[in-house]
């Protein structure tokens, strides 16, 4: 066997054991601990050992979606940040970025994710559908179509969905707070 | 765990048998380290002592096992957790159509042991995480033929934690290989000396994915039509089933929900095999490819295991599609690597050292520069600083000692927005 | 063969229509993705003779036989060895010594594939090579290789073979130790599916009139912002090219400034700042202004006299060839023909089908074009492919084996040039010639002295050796008769490349010699 170990100890005789905490759980560490969310966000762990699920719950303090508290599921793997967390909107919500299987329409979520992102971007770009819902990209054609067409019936959609209401034929969650 | 019940008959090695090799093991070359032992002793640790561990029983695999048997390793490992397909039989070729459905490590073994007499390889049919460090302390060399990044960064970070100052046997060079049609690579990874696979993570090409609203609303590809049936409508469709990408009657569900969306846009271009190669993310895959990219793999270990010749430093790449063109070139270690790089620093607390004391400790350490430490042994948090919840939920940590949370010589893992990765302390205690 | 097997043609087929794909092509699906039907159809016709069973022989064959070749001869006297038995993979072990290695290896690896066909041919070559019979017998071969052959025996089958081109092409293999390197002969050989990494021009800078026609058709000012952010950048493109040139006199962004320029006229048509496919038009603005040309290489093979002379009898390719530059000639826009394939670009269903429809039906024009200039008729398929790839053929005219050798002033510019790779070369070929020398079973100890004389007799008299020979000449002199299983793997996966693309005529295989130095793992190409 090649004498590996000398060598070793020529290059790097500081080399020191390291814990065997995954690269993934390290990452999802640094990326919790340094989250530096305005009060409009809040993150809760239903299991606070387990740092891989966990919710995000977003109240917008502005623009047409004031007043909603609205839930998302986080769920981070082991080949984290080589993947992207896996994010679904818990509550079905009229939203044109968002479909009633709680899909988010969010490029860093798929096709732009890369590992130098972390989980405070996923979050702030949550929160900027909220504020700018984008009807150009839809997931929820109809909502789209409405807020392009017909501003004031989207607004008004938005408002009744928001309380529990039936909007053609659907039923959406109640997430007012007030 | 299923294990061949296979005994070796045991025969001598019959004279000549290794006239080919025992070329480069009687005497040294002008690139052979002066060390080099060579003559019997060499041979007998290959034949006799070295035992070398094989993950992987698919297209690299199957080569790295024949010619690690030939080559003169007599004890040899193997785990892989699939089971044989049809569409591995155009490389992998130690199986044949009646092993389809049975396990590629179990069918690999038994073949080597029946073609190559004398050596024993000893397989497991499973995950490589259910084995733990005394598992792979017991083997001199890993070679893995992996087609998944995270397997392969479970190894890495594996072996590079086993790595411990006071045992050079803990040392456990890895080789990794890995190829994709035409195109290949070999390397050499010696835990904490060479970089290691998750330094070169960003070296990677990212699997296409396309927008999920360009699914739903304007699809432009067949390739659009394929993943609204498997992101968007499967799920729709069958809540609670599971979409299994190996059985034909969900990718023909797939085929079918595709082809007719493709219709309703006018795109061309859905088949049965895009779709497949669609959801199941097929990577074309050759014989010759492989072959090529385990004797590189296997001729390393060969290198290195005998000190014959000098060996690779440390990154083979390969592309065969126009000529041969490879690049022989020597990756370089990240710093701030999460697996081999970062600092470790020993610190020695008083046993009724806080955690708040420590904290204290680490702020003022002149050498790191750290502020606003989060901190976590390998199975619990200690103290973090955000999300409020976690915050709150260990601050009560705080007031209590070291002692009582992390046990003599254990590792706390820290990091900061000042750090740019992690910091690992290992603590230990003065009385 | 396979029980449900089919010809490979109606089984790939059954990809595109409904039905699951039969056991056939799901064996070869991994591959299939690579060579498509026509390179697997070209493989399954294939006939393959290899010289000697060795270690190496049978790897080579392993992966040719693996992906489904048509017939392989191995062609070997010998009988097995206990030496064979220790290193070849399609021997079983000490049970084989004894037996005809030829034998033994083709029962052995036509276990690997039932639907190829192996034979067993246990002549020598002297015998063959030197009956009328025997030449027949090798020129119905689509292809010769042949491993560690005695030097002078290889010299006459690489002149025979060469001597009329329609005879196979030969791969001669070489090794020694750690060390080896392979030679494909051939006197031409013509890609026209080399798959390319690199696309074919979208022609922006010369639109076709159709698409200018649409693209400065279009209302930009009055369309609604959702429509506005989905026309795709190449109707962007054309249009501001358009009216930047009427405003230019006609001259596409040239300096540094006008392309600054050109980008921010681009994005000063946004109707909304975060329109993708505007900000997709700006960095694709290039295009605009990098004049869509034909390739030199390409245009290089127009004036080959194989294509300027084209006689009916000229391979399918020459007339291609003749054809496409007519097609350049006489179009206005001096360029190759339309790619009918679009990239993916941000845009709706509808702009993006219509912008493909275009660029299809005006491929399928210039095609007609292209076809109108051919002499002779030619498969359609192959038109198709032909100009699919118009941008990317590749013609590659070979040398005889050992032909490079005879100009021994330019063998050692090269060493001295390229020190490592060629003093590999030399060094094999020393052993070769010293081989050549002993008698035939008698042991082979060559040393240093020997093989830098041998090496010395290649090169001009008095010729430096670079210290790199040094290196190679002690593996030799170490290693004379070694085939490494290692090594032998290796080839084997390299040379059943080389072979798979010279069969297929599907990506580039190597013109000259690759050579192998597994040591600090390394190959390069010579020639």
């Amino acid at each position: 066997m090649i004498k590996i170990w000398s060598m070793k100890k020529n290059e790097d005789a500081a080399a020191k054991k390291k814990p065997k905490t995954s690269a993934a759980q390290i990452r999802v560490q640094k990326d919790l601990t340094e989250l530096d969310l305005p009060s409009t966000m809040q993150t809760h762990f239903p299991d606070p050992n387990d740092l891989l699920n966990f919710t995000l719950t977003i109240t917008p303090d502005e623009g047409m979606y004031k007043g909603g508290a609205f839930k998302f599921s986080f769920a981070i793997n082991t080949n984290y940040p080589h993947d992207p967390p896996k994010v679904k909107c818990l509550q079905t919500i009229y939203h044109p970025n968002v479909d009633l299987e709680g899909n988010v329409c969010l490029n860093i979520l798929r096709e732009d994710w890369k590992p130098v992102l972390n989980l405070n971007s996923v979050m702030v770009g949550l929160q900027y559908l909220f504020l700018e819902p984008n009807a150009d990209d839809p997931l929820n054609k109809e909502a789209a179509i409405e807020m392009s067409k017909n501003r004031d019936q989207f607004l008004s959609n938005v408002k009744s969905s928001m309380n529990g209401r039936n909007i053609k034929g659907v039923q959406y969650d109640k997430v007012s707070v007030s | 765990m299923a294990t061949a019940e296979l005994t070796t008959t045991q025969k001598p090695d019959w004279a000549g048998r290794y006239f080919h090799i025992d070329q480069v093991l009687n005497s040294g070359g002008p690139r052979t380290d002066p060390q080099f032992a060579a003559g019997d002793e060499v041979k007998k640790f290959l034949r006799e002592t070295s035992k070398i561990l094989v993950i992987g029983a698919g297209g690299l695999g199957c080569e790295i096992l024949a010619n690690l048997a030939l080559t003169g390793f007599k004890d040899i490992h193997v785990i892989d957790m699939d089971t044989i397909d049809i569409s591995n039989l155009n490389r992998q070729f130690l199986f044949r159509p009646k092993d389809v459905g049975h396990s590629k490590a179990n069918v690999a073994a038994e073949f080597i042991m029946k073609r190559v007499p004398g050596v024993k390889v000893t397989p497991y049919f499973g995950k490589i995480q259910d084995k733990g460090e005394d598992y792979y302390m017991q083997f001199h060399l890993v070679i893995c033929g992996l087609d998944s990044v995270e397997a392969r960064r479970w190894i890495n970070a594996t072996l590079v934690n086993m790595v411990d100052e006071s045992n050079p046997d803990s040392l456990k060079p890895m080789i990794d290989g890995g190829t994709e049609g035409f195109k290949g690579q070999a390397r050499v990874i010696i835990p904490t000396v060479t970089s290691c696979y998750e330094c070169s993570l960003d070296m990677l090409n990212k699997p296409t994915a396309f927008p999920i609203c360009t699914i739903a609303n304007t699809p432009r590809l067949p390739e659009h039509c394929i993943e609204w049936a498997s992101v968007l409508e499967w799920p729709k469709v069958f809540a609670d089933k599971k979409l299994d990408t190996d059985d034909p009657e969900h990718i023909g569900w797939l085929y079918k929900v595709a082809a007719a969306r493709a219709a309703e846009f006018k795109i061309e271009g859905v088949t049965w095999s895009l779709t497949q190669g669609v959801v199941k993310n097929i990577i074309p895959a050759i014989a010759s490819t492989n072959a090529i990219i385990a004797a590189a793999c296997c001729n390393e270990a060969f290198k290195i295991a005998t000190s014959s010749a000098a060996y690779l430093n440390n990154y083979f790449m390969l592309i065969g599609t126009e000529s041969v063109y490879s690049y022989t070139f020597e990756h370089e270690k990240r710093a701030d690597c999460p697996v081999c790089g970062g600092e470790a620093v020993d610190i020695n607390l008083k046993s009724d050292t806080t955690v708040e004391q420590l904290i204290d400790i680490l702020i003022e350490k002149q050498d790191i520069q750290i502020k606003k430490p989060s901190l976590s042994t390998s199975t619990k948090q200690i103290y973090f600083q955000a999300p409020p919840q976690l915050e709150q939920a260990t601050r009560p940590n705080l007031e209590k000692k070291v002692s009582e949370l992390v046990p003599d010589g254990g590792d706390i893992t820290v990091t900061a927005t000042t750090l740019p990765f992690n910091l690992s302390i290992r603590i230990t205690y003065s009385s | 063969m396979l029980h449900d097997a089919k010809d490979i043609n109606s089984s790939t087929t059954a990809i595109a229509t409904e039905a699951a794909p039969d056991n056939k092509t799901r064996r070869y699906d991994r591959q299939l993705r690579l060579w498509a039907a026509s390179g697997q159809s070209a493989l399954e016709s294939s006939r393959i003779l290899v010289i000697s069973g060795t270690a190496t022989s049978t790897s080579i064959l392993k992966n040719l036989v693996l992906p489904g070749i048509g017939h392989f001869t191995i062609l070997d006297p010998a009988k097995v060895t206990p030496e064979d038995a220790g290193n070849n993979f399609f021997l079983e072990g000490s049970d084989s010594i004894g037996k005809f290695r030829a034998e033994e290896a083709v029962r052995l690896l036509l276990e690997l594939n039932d639907g190829v066909d192996g034979n067993a041919d246990l002549k020598g070559l002297d015998e063959i090579i030197d009956s009328e019979r025997g030449k027949e017998w090798l020129s119905e071969f689509s292809l010769v290789i042949a491993h560690n052959l005695e030097q002078k025996v290889t010299e006459k089958l690489s002149h025979w073979l060469w001597q009329d081109s329609t005879r196979p092409p030969l791969v001669v293999v070489r090794s020694a130790g750690f060390l080896a390197e392979f030679y494909i002969q051939y006197h031409e050989h013509a890609v026209i599916e080399s798959h390319p990494e690199t696309a074919q021009s979208l022609q922006i800078d010369k639109p076709f009139p159709a698409l200018l026609k649409y693209a400065t058709s279009l209302d930009f000012e009055n369309m609604d912002v959702t429509d506005h952010g989905h026309v795709p950048f190449v109707i962007i493109l054309v249009r501001v090219l358009e009216e930047w040139k009427k405003a230019h006199v006609g001259n596409p962004p040239s300096s540094y400034e006008d392309k600054k320029e050109f980008k921010k006229e681009i994005l000063a048509m946004r109707k909304k700042i975060d329109a993708e496919n505007f900000e997709e038009a700006e960095s694709q603005a290039y295009r605009a202004w990098t004049p869509s040309k034909v390739p030199s290489d390409i245009h290089a093979l127009f004036s080959d006299p194989q294509v300027t002379n084209v006689t009916p009898t000229s391979a399918p390719f020459y007339h291609l060839v003749h054809a496409l530059s007519r097609f350049v000639e006489e179009q206005p826009s001096k360029t190759l023909p339309l790619t009918s394939t679009l990239p993916d670009m941000k845009s709706s269903t509808d702009a993006y089908i219509q912008l493909q429809n275009m660029y299809k039906q005006r491929a399928e024009e210039e095609k007609e074009i292209l076809k109108g200039y051919l002499k002779v008729p030619v498969d359609a398929d192959m038109v198709d492919a032909f100009v699919k790839n118009s941008h990317a053929l590749k013609l590659l005219r070979g040398k005889r084996y050992g032909q490079a050798e005879e100009n021994k002033v330019a063998f050692a510019e090269n060493l001295q040039t390229s020190p490592k790779a060629y003093a590999i070369h030399l060094a094999l070929s020393a052993l070769s010639s010293f081989a050549s020398k002993q008698q035939q079973g008698a042991p082979l100890t060559p040393t240093e002295e020997v093989l830098t004389s041998e090496a010395q007799a290649l090169l001009p008299p008095g010729a430096d050796l670079p210290h790199e020979f040094a290196d190679a000449v002690g593996e030799a002199i170490r290693t004379p008769t070694a085939d490494l299983p290692n090594v032998a793997a290796l080839l084997g996966g390299l040379v059943a490349q080389e072979v798979i693309k010279v069969i297929t005529k599907q990506y580039i295989p190597i013109n000259g010699y690759c050579v192998v130095d597994m040591i600090d793992m390394s190959t390069a190409v010579l020639g």
